[in-house]
């Protein structure tokens, strides 16, 4: 019965990634007749003639001298095998090199920001939900209002400015030679550590209140629960119960919060990367969009698209493995 | 026919009352609350700025003439300094930004409550065909990460205000519907809408007549939160350059901030206005909803993963709310109401 439920759900996720992939194609074409005008937009001192010329060349070059529905075809036969065009920039590098070269540094700062947000979100929910109403949990509270109240690109401008500027704690932008000079050694993870510190201490204290705040009402929803009731009449030592028996049964509400929350990671460090001047996606997604690179932008917006597909189908089959109660070929 | 004219006129009025009187209830409601009139004097307060900008504002910030001296600190003539690269007076910017994060946020909260609305209750109450591709349609944008997606769609439609409340408002609409939704496949069983079908009324007059009153504590929550949650967004828009470039918002005040060197130059009242400024607002709106969802559903406690709604403008929360609701109506009709889960996905 799981297996049906999980090849339904792997099917659907492809569907989805298909919608999402015929959007990203229609996207730039969207207002205009023909994509070239889209790709080379008239500039102010060329004749029709001429620009008649260039469109053409444009056509061409970017194969949309054929039918819409074969470009279309054509469109998802290059994405199916990793090939998503050339860029706009000068010596038109494929895109999916530029995009290679750019990952790693933006999975760099969104795994540590992950990996913090829970570890620290985990904790203080817990903390929190054992002090339930006392003053740590309701600091728990309105610091979680605060903090949405406060865009972390607000955050990372106060940080840079008092650790960066005036205090000289960290670098307040990353430093430029940092890519070329990185190595897997001793001083090249340290030069990293340094730079990725402010962008990274920025996102997490959104992360870190967010997962408290999933993990304090799960913690309490099942504290409620009988079986709890029931370990400590058993007499149970309070650690145990605390560890083995609560925040066990309350991990999965953070599991499912956690596939959406991946997507929203990645979308929002758009903005942090652009402030400290990082190496990578969001700066590139920029950088795109300034030159009208609709290639290279379509691709980021796809890749980050299958990235929360992705998230949600691991956290969704994940949830159904954790939870034996979620018995999924029966409902309805 | 004068007597006709009459009598509708009579109608309209005594609903138009009815409105006005539940609108009155929910102020005071909210006023009663000792988080919501904080919340509420802060958003009047904000409206007053916005309405009367051009009173309170010392100079006008758009007027290229009145410019004072560069990079000056606080001092009594600027309340707040002035920018290091143009010189105009920080305070009136910030005075004037309020207008362009009210308009923006509150328009577009209102109008996805609207498109949400009508959305939801459709794909819940006619199901079928509709339903599904509705809900299809929910799961793509809840995908796709929303800041890249609006940027590309600026980049393509223009970086008008309105363009850009229009984009907002396209991306925002599936949470919101996707609960209405299921709210809706639970009122869609109750008796009054039973009686209502066999009394022969039209699925219009149903859905708007009946279902829909049903739904409006979930719409008015959520067009507080969503307000709140198109400000942030909006404020990282303009910060990144990608707002309308004719206008003094506060997510452009921090980025002429940051671009004009405030961080270099130890210029931080430049950098603090604008963050007062949105937190004030994006708090406020916030507070408001928060305290709604505690009016209105005693059972729900403080704010349940608030947080997440505001990520990735995904309304788990209000299910959450739902889900309460729906434990009450089982135990009131002993009707079997669908079992709505944690998953995302579950109806595929």
């Amino acid at each position: 019965m799981k297996k049906g439920y999980v090849i339904k759900r792997i099917l659907y996720s492809v569907f989805i990634l298909f919608v999402v992939t015929t959007l990203n194609f229609f996207i730039p074409r969207i207002g205009v007749d023909d994509p070239a005008e889209r790709y080379y937009p008239p500039q102010g001192n060329m004749s029709d003639a001429e620009y008649e010329v260039i469109k053409q060349l444009t056509r061409e070059e970017y194969g949309f001298d054929v039918s819409t529905p074969e470009q279309y075809l054509n469109y998802l036969g290059d994405v199916a095998q990793g090939d998503f065009g050339t860029s706009f920039r000068s010596g038109n590098p494929a895109v999916t090199g530029l995009i290679a070269d750019r990952l790693p540094w933006t999975l760099t700062l969104s795994a540590t920001t992950l990996v913090l947000g829970l570890i620290g979100g985990i904790l203080f929910g817990v903390f929190a939900a054992t002090k339930r109403g006392r003053w740590q949990d309701t600091t728990l509270l309105n610091m979680s209002t605060i903090m949405t109240a406060l865009p972390a690109f607000f955050i990372a401008l106060i940080l840079s400015f008092y650790l960066g500027f005036e205090f000289e704690i960290f670098p307040a932008y990353t430093n430029p030679n940092l890519v070329g000079d990185f190595s897997f050694s001793l001083d090249g993870l340290q030069m990293l550590a340094r730079n990725a510190a402010l962008p990274i201490i920025s996102m997490s204290f959104g992360s870190i209140i967010g997962y408290a705040q999933t993990t304090r009402n799960a913690v309490i929803a099942v504290t409620n629960e009988d079986y709890i009731v029931t370990a400590r009449a058993k007499g149970l030592p309070q650690r145990s119960i605390r560890y083995k028996h609560t925040l066990r049964n309350s991990l999965l509400p953070i599991v499912t919060s956690l596939g959406f929350s991946i997507g929203g990671l990645l979308g929002g460090q758009v903005v942090i990367e652009q402030i400290f001047n990082w190496h990578g996606m969001g700066t590139l997604f920029l950088e795109a969009n300034e030159m009208n690179d609709y290639p290279l932008m379509m691709a980021i917006m796809l890749l980050l698209s299958a990235f929360t597909i992705l998230a949600i189908l691991v956290t969704d089959l994940v949830y159904v493995l954790l939870d034996p109660r979620v018995t999924v070929g029966e409902k309805r | 026919m004068k007597k006709r004219q009459d009598a509708l006129h009579i109608r309209i009025k005594r609903q138009m009352k009815r409105r006005i009187q539940g609108l009155v209830y929910f102020i005071k409601r909210l006023w009663a609350h000792p988080k919501g009139k904080i919340g509420l004097s802060v958003v009047t307060f904000l409206v007053l700025v916005a309405l009367f900008a051009p009173i309170i504002a010392p100079f006008d910030p758009y007027d290229i003439t009145e410019r004072a001296e560069k990079g000056l600190s606080p001092r009594l003539q600027h309340p707040l300094g002035t920018t290091i690269n143009t010189g105009q007076d920080i305070f009136s910017m910030l005075v004037y930004g309020t207008r362009v994060s009210l308009v923006v946020g509150i328009t577009s909260g209102l109008s996805i409550a609207m498109v949400g609305a009508i959305l939801g209750v459709t794909s819940g109450y006619i199901g079928g065909f509709v339903d599904n591709l509705i809900m299809r349609a929910v799961d793509v944008l809840l995908v796709i990460p929303s800041l890249p997606l609006v940027i590309v769609l600026t980049n393509v439609l223009g970086r008008d205000y309105w363009i850009i409340i229009l984009i907002f408002v396209f991306l925002g609409w599936g949470g919101l519907a996707r609960t209405i939704r299921s709210l809706v496949l639970v009122i869609k069983n109750s008796n009054y809408v039973r009686a209502a079908e066999l009394a022969g009324a039209s699925r219009w007059r149903i859905m708007i007549k009946h279902i829909l009153p049903g739904t409006s504590h979930l719409l008015i929550m959520s067009t507080a939160l969503s307000t709140a949650g198109i400000m942030v967004a909006e404020a990282g828009l303009s910060f990144l350059g990608l707002g309308d470039p004719t206008a003094i918002s506060w997510g452009r005040m921090l980025a002429q901030a940051q671009e004009g060197g405030a961080l270099l130059f130890g210029a931080w009242w430049w950098i603090i206005a604008p963050g007062i400024g949105i937190f004030l607002a994006v708090f406020s709106f916030m507070r408001i909803g928060i305290v709604l969802e505690e009016i209105l559903n005693p059972k729900m406690q403080a704010s349940a993963g608030i947080f997440k709604i505001f990520k990735s403008l995904d309304s788990s929360y209000v299910e959450k709310v739902f889900d309460s609701m729906d434990e009450e109506d089982r135990q009131k009709t002993g009707a079997v109401a669908p079992q709505p889960s944690a998953h995302s996905w579950e109806d595929v």
